[in-house]
């Protein structure tokens, strides 16, 4: 009698006659109709109506062996999740035993012997969550906690849960398993908008499956196919309750040191990376060979800038964070950043729109450290070996194309963010300025009106800071638009800054075309000043004036200690003056500004002190050069003429010699950044849990894995 | 090498049992005897007996009282077993032929035994001589080998395969070469007369044992795969490559527990029976080291497997070479060549050494960014440098813990501190407060850039004036009001001074990678790998090079070497002042190997190239003007090797002498490298390139003119070079005659013209290095050495050689030779 009271009355599972292994799906409409009734009768809630949901008697009495037949049934995910939505808080109090009953009765089955149990267990419990959270959105997490485990049993509850998904980890089992399992623990993570009100989450601290999570990523073959959810999982769980509290995963993350392990996260950052890269690449060659170019022809280049912001590719958050957070708290992480791995971009693997399948790494296994055994890479000529800051700076070149809408805007600032970290990173700074690791970057240039695009193809092999240093400079040049990116700037310049300091304490004489970097300062400054009015509305244009002119103020002042050649000197004079008129300018701005009384005094005042070198430069070769040109008798004097008037005039000129140009201010996430990572975490979460998909795991796939029951 | 410590105790006198465990026969005369009975039962012992009786006798009457005293000089003797094996030499010889050998040769030695018996009978009155000579202190390792090879007498052969033993170690394996050529190539006498040795050796020695049978494999390799012959080199590689010839009894010990007085000369007994806790300490100490999973490389303590970590290392540097060659680019081959070796880093350190260094040692670390790819047609030679750690002894030593990469970050500070102005003995003390680093905490508290230190050069440091320290150190004004100037031209002076300081580096080529790394100074590369090393703070820490072949035959190349090192020592004991390098070389396989690279060189292709000047202004520009005396001595460095690599270019007839074969120290020396044609071979085998040496006018310039004072000592040191190898002959054509023997393809060879047994023997001339091209190769060989020569005549020659060379060069006209330029700038 109570079994048939269990069919009709809709419950989420599929009415069969179970034990025999034969399983029906439910006919829609009878779903229909049972929902219905369950949701009218009140009175009936207690019998027929809510079925096993709403019943106040324990089906299982009856059976013995009830919930055992009941995991092997297949779970209607739909059916759950929308009953459970549909049920307004009342009624939900009113099953709360039932929940609780079969959210404790899921975690039992998971130490289950067969696997099908297992799976549907964990379906049930995704479903559980989710359906319960997307009904108390408001409710505090508290309640939730009550709602589907009791507040009596939840300790013990999670715990059991804990340990079960920990194990189920970490054994040898199916690797669908372990993907369900991953699935779970995104699902439980993401449940709320604001991870750090997800308060079920404090027993995923107390029990923590860090461990689990490092396992995987340190076995090739878990990592192959679990890595990118165990990664992405990572970053969240960092992420809750940061700032507050003393998160565990922090704590670990920040020791881990293992090289397996870290490697294996690296790989599967690069790969996701590099998946972007190519997916990027491929959209834009499609738009080029299309009718796009025949239509340049016509129209002219104007169409150009236009035509690519057409090319958007879902940026990756998620993984781009798990950079972050693996680059700032662990100072191991910073060498896998120069492990060497075959170009992933170049590798054939299915185009997947779903971040949530990562290619197969191929030939990035790490080898395994016993014994030395050859060394297998894919022997494939064409291969470009790479790594996971190049793969990282050609993706920050992408993003920061284009900041206009917030996703990029967001991503654009945690690669810079992620840039400083590393600029600041004594080990980075080291293999960025290695002089025998020459690499040839090819980072995305937007399209302008006024230059062609670089060929690719003759780039030189440079050591990678040039390519950081490219980065900046073309950020530095292409956005300089009327949605001014301050807060970009100032990291991209404080980024430039860190590098020189390096450069300068370990006299190291990279030999760049500093000139590029120059002539983007200038015009930058000369950018704010003529959009003063509009700029200075919404923000302190001087703090960014006051980091160009120290850059400069860097160059002219400890130049001899990192640049490369003396003539590089006389060109970074030959450049001051040349464009002096900027300099005129600024000068003249800020001291307006710091003689009246206003808002900006002291920070004018700053910048009006700072140029005091670039003033004595200009005002003592000028007049030289005018009356070299008058006793020669030149009107215009070519760069060479100049350059001799700087190389004759060195010696007259008295500069001042500046404090703290050489020392700058650590990055801190704790207090600036905290809110731009919390405002981070809600999008990501978000977007993560609209990824999740339990159908991507089909039933069909599971079925015919474990097609033999005992 | 180092083997001292646990080197089996040899014979003793009879009474006296030595403690050594069953198993090390191979050291232990006595042991084998009682215990081989059963197998030796098959030989004769009236036989060995009779065929050395007149030998003990002569020896023990003339000698025996003064025996010891007399000869050798045992005392210097390095090696522990080289004083007993002296006596061991005299009581014993005919039964120590059988020391080593096993039930399948057993049958074969007994017909062997007849047949010396036989002709000993004959050549007693000869051998009473031929023995006083074995026995004189004259008769050198050189001598042993070419008796070795000369000889038909079984006897003779055994002695001398005996008489080994009684040399040093070092000096054996120079004729390592010979010795398994011999064996792999000629009758089963030697062969049997050799392999004891080689078998105690390997024992003694991993090092050894990967030599031998790299070396055998090498020289097998020609063979026809039917020939019984081969098969017995083979077996012997194999038995090597089995691990069966390990010394059974030594127990895994730490250096650290071993206090630094029990290497002296004896081996201690204490080191034989090092208790098993010793060992079992050792191991609960390394495995209470915090070990991560990236590292479970904890070996298996009691078995430890001798060579297979080593051919696994050589094979997957050997894998590299190959995958290399695939790649279109150098660009492509270097930045690859740094990935791989970056992958190969997670497996080190290992128990795998680098056979080329002359030292102990545990490869720890490939700096992988450090490595190179040479230049090179189609192959895709590359050089790397190994760090390694030193250590007393390979076999015992373990295998040294791995330092996380990012862990340098920690000791750098540690290191940098007090770098100038303190002695050596406090920096090695301040080496132990290095923090353990294990201890995160210890790692976590250093802030990185804030306690940068820079290292200076310095030059810097002490020469720069007040006003330039601040401009290295910001200072802070708030300490001082007044604010500080500067004069722009004082920064751009320090600009250019610095640089001009900095010793001329060479631009980098994207076309030839090799020139940068190869022109930075050895020491200054070592110090920035060590500065950048997780393993530099260790005081054992040291920095090898090795340039790894692939597709290249070396065997000629070792060859070259072993002439090469002979004619060094040759001159250094004539007292000649010509100056050669000869580099290391080891052979692979027949079409793989590692050179050793001369470090402060660049070819002067390269030199050439990078500087575009001549060559005397280069050396103007790198050493200083005329008068200078840097100038001077890197003058006088380069008449003198030249002068060397001359001699040996005429000697071994070294073909193919362009300039990118041609190196050039920081010192002035040249040194020639590539010995692919030498003797009968040239390049396309066309017989051109018939000048004696390369002698380029730009050479004489540098050597000050053709009337210069250096261009005459130039010749004068090419005539006493030649004059002293002359006086040696022997000891050089040895080297290349028994090298000749391989395959019996051209067994219809003429003889030639010298004296009987040789070439009675050598009927076999053809081996397949190209270099023995041709029947008369050899006699050639002995022509050059113009023994008849008066030496008015020999100064003629030279005269007329160096006339010969310098005008094929400058007018192109040839004296009686044809001459073919191959390419020279």
């Amino acid at each position: 009698m109570k079994r048939r009271a269990l069919g009709p009355c809709g419950t989420p599972w599929a009415r069969g006659r179970v034990g025999r292994g034969r399983e029906y799906r439910r006919e829609p409409g009878a779903a229909e109709a049972s929902v219905a009734s369950g949701a009218s009768g009140p009175g009936n809630g207690a019998g027929g109506g809510g079925g096993a949901w709403g019943s106040t008697e324990d089906p299982s009495k009856c059976s013995p062996r009830f919930w055992e037949e009941l995991f092997l049934m297949k779970v209607n995910l739909e059916y759950l999740e929308g009953k459970l939505e549909s049920l307004d808080g009342e009624e939900l109090m009113k099953i709360k035993d039932n929940i609780n009953c079969l959210f404790q009765h899921c975690i039992q089955a998971l130490g289950e012997e067969h696997p099908i149990r297992v799976v549907n267990a964990l379906q049930t419990l995704c479903a559980l969550i989710r359906g319960v959270h997307q009904k108390n959105k408001s409710t505090s997490g508290f309640d939730i906690i009550n709602m589907l485990m009791g507040f009596d049993k939840a300790e013990l509850c999670m715990k059991n849960l804990m340990e079960s998904l920990d194990s189920l980890l970490c054994a040898e089992g199916s690797e669908s398993l372990k993907s369900l399992c991953l699935k779970l623990l995104l699902c439980l993570v993401t449940v709320t908008d604001n991870i750090s009100q997800n308060t079920i989450l404090e027993y995923v601290m107390i029990n923590s499956i860090f461990e689990a999570i490092l396992q995987i990523l340190s076995h090739p073959p878990s990592r192959r196919e679990h890595g990118y959810d165990a990664v992405v999982l990572l970053a969240l769980l960092v992420n809750y309750r940061k700032y507050e509290s003393v998160n565990p995963y922090i704590v670990k993350l920040s020791i881990v040191d293992d090289e397996a392990t870290l490697n294996g996260m690296g790989l599967v950052i690069a790969q996701a990376l590099s998946e972007y890269n190519r997916q990027y690449k491929d959209k834009e060659e499609e738009h080029q060979s299309g009718f796009f170019s025949a239509l340049t022809n016509m129209v002219g280049s104007m169409f150009i800038a236009d035509a690519h912001e057409k090319i958007s590719v879902q940026t990756n958050e998620a993984i781009l964070l798990a950079l972050y957070e693996a680059v700032h708290l662990n100072r191991n992480f910073i060498t896998v950043l120069a492990q060497s791995h075959p170009e992933m971009g170049l590798v054939t693997t299915p185009v997947s729109p779903a971040p949530t399948a990562p290619a197969t790494p191929l030939g990035t296994t790490p080898p395994s450290s016993d014994v030395i055994s050859s060394v297998e890479l894919p022997l494939d000529a064409d291969v470009q070996t790479s790594n996971l800051l190049i793969t990282f700076l050609k993706y920050s070149s992408i993003v920061m194309q284009d900041t206009k809408d917030e996703h990029r805007l967001h991503s654009g600032k945690l690669c810079l963010i992620i840039l400083t970290c590393i600029a600041e990173d004594q080990y980075a700074n080291a293999f960025l300025h290695d002089d025998n690791m020459n690499f040839r970057v090819n980072l995305h240039r937007m399209p302008m009106r006024h230059r062609k695009k670089a060929a690719d193809k003759n780039l030189p092999c440079r050591p990678l800071v040039c390519a950081v240093l490219d980065l900046m400079v073309e950020f530095i040049v292409t956005h300089m638009m009327k949605e001014f990116p301050m807060d970009l700037y100032v990291r991209c310049i404080q980024v430039v800054h860190k590098l020189l300091c390096y450069q300068k304490k370990c006299r190291v004489r990279l030999h760049y075309t500093w000139r590029e970097l120059w002539s983007a300062l200038i015009n930058l400054l000369k950018f704010l000043m003529s959009n003063e009015t509009v700029l200075l509305a919404k923000h302190n244009i001087f703090t960014l004036a006051l980091m160009i002119v120290n850059l400069f103020n860097m160059f002219i002042t400890y130049g001899d200690t990192f640049l490369p050649t003396p003539s590089s000197y006389d060109e970074l004079y030959y450049e001051i003056i040349r464009m002096h008129q900027s300099f005129d300018n600024l000068y003249s701005m800020v001291l307006r500004l710091s003689t009246n009384a206003g808002q900006w005094k002291e920070a004018a005042s700053k910048v009006t002190h700072a140029l005091v070198n670039i003033r004595a430069i200009i005002n003592h070769f000028n007049p030289k050069i005018e009356s070299y040109a008058a006793v020669n008798h030149i009107s215009q004097l070519s760069e060479e003429q100049v350059l001799e008037v700087v190389r004759a005039n060195y010696d007259t000129l008295t500069l001042k010699l500046q404090d703290g140009l050489d020392q700058y201010e650590r990055y801190s996430e704790q207090h600036k950044e905290a809110a731009f990572f919390k405002e981070l975490v809600r999008s990501i979460s978000t977007n993560v849990r609209r990824n999740l998909a339990f159908h991507t795991l089909s039933q069909e796939v599971l079925l015919k894995e474990f097609s033999t029951i005992s | 090498m180092g083997d001292t410590v646990v080197a089996p105790a040899p014979l003793k006198p009879a009474s006296e049992s030595t403690p050594g465990p069953p198993g090390n026969n191979g050291g232990s005369l006595l042991s084998v005897i009682t215990e081989g009975v059963g197998e030796l039962s098959v030989i004769d012992p009236e036989v060995a007996q009779k065929a050395c009786q007149e030998v003990l006798q002569k020896v023990k009457l003339s000698h025996g009282g003064v025996a010891s005293s007399d000869r050798g000089t045992p005392l210097e003797l390095v090696n522990g077993d080289g004083v007993d094996g002296e006596i061991r030499c005299l009581d014993d010889p005919p039964t120590g032929i059988r020391e080593e050998d096993d039930e399948t040769e057993a049958t074969v030695a007994s017909g062997t035994a007849k047949g010396a018996r036989r002709r000993r009978q004959n050549n007693s009155a000869k051998q009473s001589w031929l023995l006083r000579l074995f026995e004189s202190k004259l008769f050198d390792i050189s001598m042993a080998i070419s008796y070795l090879y000369n000889s038909k007498e079984p006897g003779v052969q055994a002695y001398i395969g005996n008489r080994l033993f009684c040399f040093r170690n070092e000096d054996v394996d120079f004729y390592l070469p010979q010795l398994l050529n011999m064996y792999v190539h000629m009758d089963e006498d030697v062969g049997d007369a050799i392999k004891p040795y080689i078998v105690h050796r390997c024992r003694q020695s991993v090092d050894f044992s990967l030599q031998c049978a790299l070396l055998l494999g090498a020289y097998s390799s020609d063979m026809h795969i039917s020939t019984q012959r081969h098969s017995r080199g083979t077996k012997l590689r194999r038995l090597i490559l089995s691990d069966e010839l390990k010394p059974a009894h030594r127990k895994r010990e730490l250096p650290s527990l071993s206090p630094a007085p029990d290497t002296g000369l004896s081996p201690s007994k204490r080191t034989h029976q090092r208790s098993k806790s010793d060992a079992t300490a050792s191991i609960s100490l390394s495995s209470s080291l915090k070990r991560t999973a990236s590292n479970p490389k904890v070996e298996s303590e009691d078995e430890p497997v001798r060579l297979a970590p080593e051919r696994e290392f050589i094979k997957s540097l050997m894998a590299i070479g190959k995958r290399l060659a695939t790649l279109p680019t150098k660009e492509q081959k270097t930045q690859r060549l740094i990935s791989e070796l970056s992958l190969l880093n997670h497996k080190l350190p290992a128990r795998v050494w680098l056979p080329t260094a002359g030292f102990d040692h545990h490869v720890v670390r490939v700096p992988h960014t450090q490595a190179v790819v040479l230049n090179s047609k189609d192959k895709a030679p590359y050089l790397i440098y190994v760090e390694v750690l030193e250590c007393e002894n390979f076999d015992t030593t373990s295998v040294p813990a791995r330092i996380p990469e990012n862990r340098i970050r920690s000791t750098r500070s540690v290191e940098n501190l007090p770098e100038c102005g303190i002695s050596h003995e406090q920096r090695a003390g301040s080496f132990s407060t290095v923090p353990n680093y294990d201890n995160d905490d210890e790692a976590w508290s250093v802030d990185d850039i804030g306690e940068l230190q820079v290292e200076l050069p310095e030059m810097h440091t002490n020469s720069c004036d007040n006003i330039s320290q601040f401009s290295v150190d910001s200072i802070t004004s708030q300490e001082s009001k007044e604010p500080v100037f500067i004069a722009a031209g004082d920064i751009r002076r320090r600009l250019s001074e610095q640089l001009a300081h900095t010793p001329t580096a060479f631009k980098r080529d994207p076309e030839d990678p090799s020139a940068v790394a190869l022109k930075e100074p050895w020491q200054e590369k070592v110090r920035r790998i060590r500065e950048g090393s997780p393993y530099g703070h260790l005081p054992n820490w040291r920095l090898l090079s090795v340039i790894v072949k692939c597709g290249d035959d070396l065997r000629q190349e070792l060859l070259a070497f072993q002439v090469l090192k002979q004619l060094q020592s040759i001159w250094e004991q004539e007292r000649v002042p010509l100056w050669i390098k000869p580099y290391k070389i080891l052979v692979i396989s027949a079409d793989s190997g590692m050179i050793e690279p001369v470090v402060n060189a660049v070819s002067i292709h390269q030199v050439k190239k990078q500087s575009q000047l001549s060559l005397l202004d280069y050396f103007l520009q790198e050493h200083g003007s005329y008068t200078t005396e840097a100038f001077l001595s890197a003058q006088r460095n380069f008449v003198q090797s030249c002068a060397g690599y001359c001699l040996v270019c005429y000697l071994l007839q070294v073909k193919d002498r362009h300039n990118g074969n041609i190196l050039l120290d920081a010192e002035g020396h040249i040194i020639h490298i590539d010995f692919g044609f030498i003797l009968s071979s040239s390049p396309r085998n066309l017989g051109f390139e018939t000048s004696a040496f390369k002698l380029t006018t730009e050479f004489v310039d540098v050597m000050g003119g053709l009337d210069g004072d250096m261009f005459n000592y130039y010749k004068m040191l090419m005539l006493q070079g030649l004059i002293a190898a002359r006086k040696h002959m022997d000891k050089v054509v040895q080297i290349v005659e028994i090298m000749q023997q391989g395959c019996r393809r051209c067994s219809g060879a003429s003889p030639a013209t010298a004296s009987g047994p040789v070439m009675t023997v050598a009927q076999v001339i053809c081996s397949q290095l190209p270099c023995f091209h041709g029947s008369s190769t050899i006699r050639n060989l002995k022509e050059r050495f113009h023994m008849s020569m008066t030496e008015e005549q020999l100064q003629l020659l030279v005269e007329q050689m160096v006339d010969g060379s310098m005008r094929s060069i400058t007018t192109k006209l040839y004296d009686g030779f044809q001459y073919l330029t191959n390419g020279i700038m």
